[in-house]
């Protein structure tokens, strides 16, 4: 095991004094004919983990989970263009590349590959998951994160006296795979699938909101029959004014629920929910705990003999402590516990370990 | 069903036309500051309010869709600038749906132009030292001499988009600046005694007045931008404060008190809550009783008149 360590030794000290030898590369690139002076703004998140979990058929050890890449800019003056390319172990996804105009009066318009506006986890980037893992319900419902097409969005700031927001979207058919739980799938050229979606916000008071959401999706699947998944999320948040960046918490909860109309009325397959608390304990830690149910879905313990999986009741819950000395990175470690009524596994315990670090340009988070 | 569409669509008619007469200009800020100086400016043609409150951290207001709300039918928005709002602006313009407002339009004022920079970093820009400010220290709105050319600033952004009222636009910007003028004297005068004595803020928000009154910033409470005191960093700074016989700790109503308390104990002297932005304590009700504030604040702390809470 030692011997091969000089031959490393060597090589490493050949190609260092190679390095020094070569010629120094021109020091900047300002008198470029190609002015870099309007690049875009460039982040980069990595996301990696471990997770111990008897059930699982998975070697323990740290995981690289994902590199997301953003690149922001405004294109003209017309158009902002975003983009989050997602980098995973052989896989690249261009998750989001999406142009915006603000030149419409109370109007948002979006277009290209996004995320749908369903839910509210839907919503959220990997690395801004309150918990390490998506709720059941997601992978089983809209997708693991998120209803995620190419299409276009208008989202309408009404004049109400409160912050409503109404949003249409259309997207190309979808799905089913293993991002697109929901079969909207149908070649028909009359299969349009189409999203509604209403956001309410209220301030309670100087430090507590509430906002309460409810969309629904609706498509033809594959074969030809009628798909739709419908949500309604409840969030009270509070952010003391003093304390903004020390204290607060987060309560909320969420229901989904997919189903298609095969003989002519609509039937629930599979649904489920989750309702979750966050605390901020301090400027650097948080805590939250999380509760959830599903019906007639599917998680990644529940299988029979031969390692098929089998859909069943299933319950989870979760806590969670987070340590975050920036805004640019954090650890945390989670345990949850879930019971299935189906499955070689009726009971899965396991224990998370995330890491997040964030270079470059940090978009901001959605409240 | 078909009754209830009729209702709600009513309704938004209703609201639609019922939109209330408008002052000339509605002015949105992200500062208490420059909605001070925005409603001194724009006198009785212009209603100025602010996002971030003045007790309310600036570098993280939590980025409210009723804030997006609030600017919907706003004319202008002023940003403080160099990223000071940069972590909440990016949602809050463009969710405010308001063309209006957008960076590159006419209603959009970056307050920062025309405002000499202090601490613009020099070499290469690392989070090795926290969460610095790339583009140099954003406080300047605690230089008096800074809110002379903001207010100016104002006046020439306000006659663009309102002709009609210009003269009197630029008449308050330059009575602005004669009474911004007088007051300095007068709060100069107030900290002449201490001229050249080090004071420590919590973060390095204080840079802008140090330099204007000729005061020096010993180092601060926050280790490194962004970045809360450990024990140890308190007790050293503590000690490092005794050595040099520095005494007055000085720090906003949104940062931790305690921290701020505990190393003004163990260093012998005082720990103060000062408004940097207007709002911060209920005294400081415009940019003028901000000043007049944390001017006797801390010329009564140096004096040696205020006690540890
Ligand atoms: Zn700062």
């Amino acid at each position: 095991m030692l011997r091969p360590i000089p031959v490393v030794m060597r090589m490493l000290a050949c190609l260092a004094a190679a390095l020094a030898l070569m010629p120094a590369p021109a020091a900047a690139q300002t008198s470029s004919l190609y002015s870099n002076l309007a690049n875009p703004a460039i982040g980069m998140n990595a996301l990696f983990s471990g997770t111990a979990a008897r059930n699982l058929d998975r070697a323990y050890g740290l995981h690289f989970d994902e590199a997301e890449i953003s690149l922001i800019s405004v294109v003209d003056p017309y158009w902002t263009l975003v983009s989050n390319i997602v980098f995973t172990q052989g896989a690249v996804d261009p998750e989001e590349v999406w142009a915006r105009s603000t030149n419409i009066p109370a109007i948002q318009l979006k277009l290209g590959k996004i995320r749908g506006t369903f839910g509210k986890q839907g919503l959220l980037h990997t690395h801004a998951f309150p918990f390490v893992e998506s709720p059941i319900v997601m992978v089983n419902t809209i997708g693991e994160e998120g209803f995620k097409a190419a299409g276009a969005e208008a989202a309408w700031l009404t004049p109400l006296p409160w912050y409503a927001e109404l949003t249409g979207g259309v997207y190309e058919p979808t799905g089913p795979d293993g991002d697109h739980p929901l079969d909207l799938g149908s070649t028909r050229h009359d299969n349009v699938p189409f999203l509604g979606h209403l956001k309410n916000q209220f301030d309670l008071d100087d430090a507590t909101t509430l906002e309460v959401g409810e969309s629904y999706l609706q498509g033809r699947g594959g074969d030809g029959v009628r798909r739709a998944a419908l949500g309604a999320d409840v969030t009270f948040r509070n952010v003391p004014p003093r304390n903004s960046n020390r204290g607060g918490w987060i309560l909320m909860g969420e229901y989904i629920q997919k189903g298609s109309s095969a003989g002519g009325s609509f039937v629930r397959e599979e649904d489920g929910g989750y309702a979750s608390f966050q605390y901020r304990l301090s400027q650097v830690w948080w805590a939250g705990i999380r509760g959830e149910a599903a019906r007639n879905s599917v998680a990644d313990f529940m299988v029979d003999g031969a390692g098929a999986p089998l859909a069943g009741a299933v319950r989870r819950g979760a806590a969670n402590i987070a340590w975050m000395p920036s805004e640019f990175s954090f650890v945390r470690l989670e345990y949850s516990h879930a019971r299935a009524n189906r499955g070689v596994h009726r009971d899965d315990d396991r224990v998370m370990v995330q890491m997040s670090y964030t270079i470059g340009y940090h978009p901001a988070h959605a409240y | 069903m078909k009754s209830s569409l009729k209702c709600v669509s009513l309704l938004l008619l209703g609201l639609l036309a019922t939109s209330p007469a408008r002052a000339d200009l509605k002015v949105a800020t992200s500062l208490t500051d420059l909605a001070s100086v925005a409603q001194f400016v724009g006198g009785k043609h212009v209603t100025a309010q602010s996002l971030c409150r003045g007790f309310e951290d600036p570098h993280f207001v939590p980025a409210k869709p009723s804030l997006m709300k609030s600017i919907q039918n706003a004319d202008v928005f002023v940003s403080v600038g160099l990223e000071l709002d940069g972590g909440w602006l990016p949602l809050v313009l463009p969710g405010s749906r308001n063309p209006r407002i957008q960076p590159g339009a006419k209603g959009f004022v970056d307050a920062s132009e025309g405002v000499t920079v202090l601490e613009k970093p020099i070499g290469t820009v690392s989070r090795a030292e926290g969460d610095i400010h790339p583009l140099g220290n954003p406080h300047y709105y605690l230089d008096p001499k800074a809110l002379e050319v903001v207010a100016h600033h104002l006046a020439d952004a306000f006659s663009n988009l309102d002709p009609a009222n210009a003269a009197d636009y630029a008449a308050n910007a330059k009575a602005f600046d004669e009474k911004m003028d007088a007051s300095l004297e007068k709060w100069q005068k107030q900290l002449a005694p201490y001229k050249g004595t080090s004071i420590v803020p919590y973060h390095r928000n204080f840079i802008y007045f140090a330099e204007r009154f000729g005061l020096k910033l010993f180092t601060t409470v926050e280790p490194k931008p962004g970045i809360p005191p450990s024990p140890h960093h308190i007790a050293d700074l503590a000690d490092a404060m005794k050595k040099a016989g520095v005494t007055v700790v000085v720090y906003q109503p949104y940062y931790n008190a305690d921290a701020s308390h505990e190393v003004a104990k163990r260093a012998g002297g005082v720990a103060v809550e000062v408004a940097s932005e207007v709002g911060g304590v209920p005294a400081a009700t415009d940019v003028f009783t901000k000043f007049d504030s944390v001017v006797s604040t801390i010329a009564g702390a140096l004096a040696g008149k205020a006690g540890s809470r």
